[in-house]
């Protein structure tokens, strides 16, 4: 179990890799269209074959992996820091607005945000709304933990020590509290990241997510609705393979942290 | 209170959405620059967000939840047409969720044997790893039954914490005295493993339900069937906020009766 770890640690960091340095390995750009080319089989000159506007799939694949792997632990962290901003700011009134956010399903609430959004919105700045929006619409799964651990350790017997002993509520808080929850934080963020994988590739997949030239492993997958397209290029499933592939290293390293702790 | 508070929030987002205070009079030449901004002040009087979530509070009470921007219909038509049909795909997918959740929880408590533990939690983590929407496009184009999609999706999602309650129920000492005593399996389970979870089991039901809402938009987005999720996917791409507002209302109010539901039953235990 601990070798198969390891390789999930390792194909997760060769995964990333690929992403980062996606220029410098992938042979065309993400939007660069042969139009000599559509729908092209794979061979020497496109590995994977070309989309129906004749984009490289390949190169595609590596941008795609770039935005899915950068921006689902940044719109992680984003719901972290805001669940731990709410929750310091809010004194009064957090479980009822958790429990408002937490009532309707995720994917709702995030439609009916992008709803609101404008049309205009370029390809760049639609993508950071996305992740960004998935960020704030899932502040309140942390925040509902956060409020818990901060429950059980009003009742402890070290905070009510430090404060008789007269330290400063932001001393408390940065000495005292956060290596608490820091492993919260932590736990909460490996949760949320597989999350917001997913999250993006059912929306990409209804045209809701990553907006097009750009790639991202949902809108990849969007040619999965077209059977004969499959049939014909099987390297279509290569998105699918890639985001299960990470998926399964993700929830590996994730049962190793449950075992742990 | 719940309810109330998402219904205020969604009309906000309804009042406040682009285009709202736009009026087609505006481009008429026959008013002038005066009793256009008359009637401009007079929109913006009416529809100050208060009163626009009253109004709209008061015609929801009355069964009128306004009217479809893009289809042209009543936002209620609308939800009741579509309504059964999610029901049924909903209720069916997460029953089966469930059951394959238990069956799958009970291969990896019961046996104690390490192969068939790794196989079911092999089996959770590779359905897990599949979008669910992924997963009823290749159901849909296998014209295989769509609730069994849903009920794979569920299933990896609501077998963590099934395992976790039969391992509490299977090494409490009241079912290893009753295993002891030669007590027969069905006994065994309805006893001492259905009847002391209960509340748990309506609760996790309950979860399961609100999950299962949640893969219903893209699986009835993507493989047309005409049901409250794709309604929510059809109005949210024409950006139909009444539509989206009554949406809102609905589906808080029937998961907050849901979760009111498992926590009355807690409660009660």
């Amino acid at each position: 179990m601990k070798r198969m770890r390891l390789i999930a640690m390792i194909l997760l960091v060769l995964i990333a890799a690929l992403g980062a340095l996606a220029p410098a390995i992938a042979p065309y750009s993400y939007d660069a269209q042969f139009r000599d080319a559509p729908d092209a089989p794979p061979g020497p000159r496109f590995r994977m074959g070309t989309d129906e506007i004749g984009r490289d799939r390949f190169s595609r694949l590596i941008y795609a992996t770039r935005i899915s792997m950068l921006l689902a632990p940044a719109a992680a962290l984003a719901s972290i820091v805001l669940a731990l901003a709410i929750c310091a700011l809010l004194k009064y009134g957090l479980s009822a607005l958790t429990t408002i956010c937490l009532s309707l399903p995720w994917i709702f609430l995030f439609i009916i945000m992008r709803a609101e959004l404008p049309l205009s919105t370029g390809p760049v700045v639609s993508v950071a709304l996305t992740f960004g929006l998935m960020g704030v619409a899932g502040w309140a799964w942390p925040a509902r933990v956060f409020t818990a651990s901060i429950g059980d350790m009003k009742q402890s017997g070290w905070l009510m020590q430090a404060r008789a002993a007269g330290i400063s509520p932001l001393r408390i808080a940065r000495v005292y509290a956060w290596p608490h929850l820091r492993s919260v934080a932590l736990a909460q963020f490996r949760v949320l990241v597989p999350a917001y994988i997913l999250s993006e590739a059912s929306l990409g997949l209804l045209g809701l997510g990553v907006p097009d030239p750009l790639p991202s492993w949902g809108n990849l997958l969007r040619d999965l609705q077209h059977p004969d397209i499959v049939r014909s290029n099987p390297w279509v499933l290569a998105p699918l393979g890639l985001l299960m592939l990470v998926m399964l290293c993700l929830e590996l390293l994730q049962s190793q942290r449950e075992v742990s702790l | 209170m719940v309810v109330l508070i998402g219904g205020l929030a969604a009309a906000a987002l309804v009042r406040f959405s682009p285009g709202f205070d736009v009026d087609e009079n505006t481009w008429n030449p026959q008013f002038s620059a005066a009793t256009l901004e008359a009637m401009h002040n007079t929109h913006e009087r009416e529809n100050s967000l208060p009163r626009f979530y009253y109004r709209y509070l008061r015609a929801a009470l009355h069964g009128d939840l306004g009217q479809s921007d893009s289809l042209k219909q009543p936002v209620a038509d609308l939800l009741r047409d579509r309504a059964p049909v999610t029901a049924r795909l909903l209720g069916w997918g997460t029953l089966g969720g469930l059951l394959l959740g238990a069956l799958f929880a009970w291969i990896a408590v019961w046996p104690r044997r390490a192969g068939l533990e790794i196989l079911a939690v092999s089996s959770g983590g590779l359905m897990l790893a599949i979008p669910p929407a992924v997963l009823a496009l290749a159901f849909f184009f296998e014209e295989a039954p769509l609730s069994l999609a849903v009920a794979l999706a569920v299933f990896p999602r609501v077998f963590g914490t099934i395992r976790a309650i039969l391992e509490d129920l299977f090494t409490s000492p009241a079912l290893l005295a009753a295993r002891a005593r030669g007590v027969g399996p069905v006994s065994l389970a309805l006893r001492y493993v259905v009847a002391p979870a209960l509340p748990q089991w309506l609760a996790l039901a309950g979860v399961a339900l609100v999950l299962g809402f949640g893969f219903i938009i893209p699986i009835e987005a993507l493989c047309d069937v005409p049901g409250i999720g794709q309604l929510a996917w059809k109005a949210a791409l024409s950006r139909d906020l009444p539509l989206l507002c009554g949406l809102a209302l609905i589906i808080t109010f029937a998961v907050a009766c849901v979760q009111t539901f498992g926590e009355i039953i807690g409660a009660k235990q």
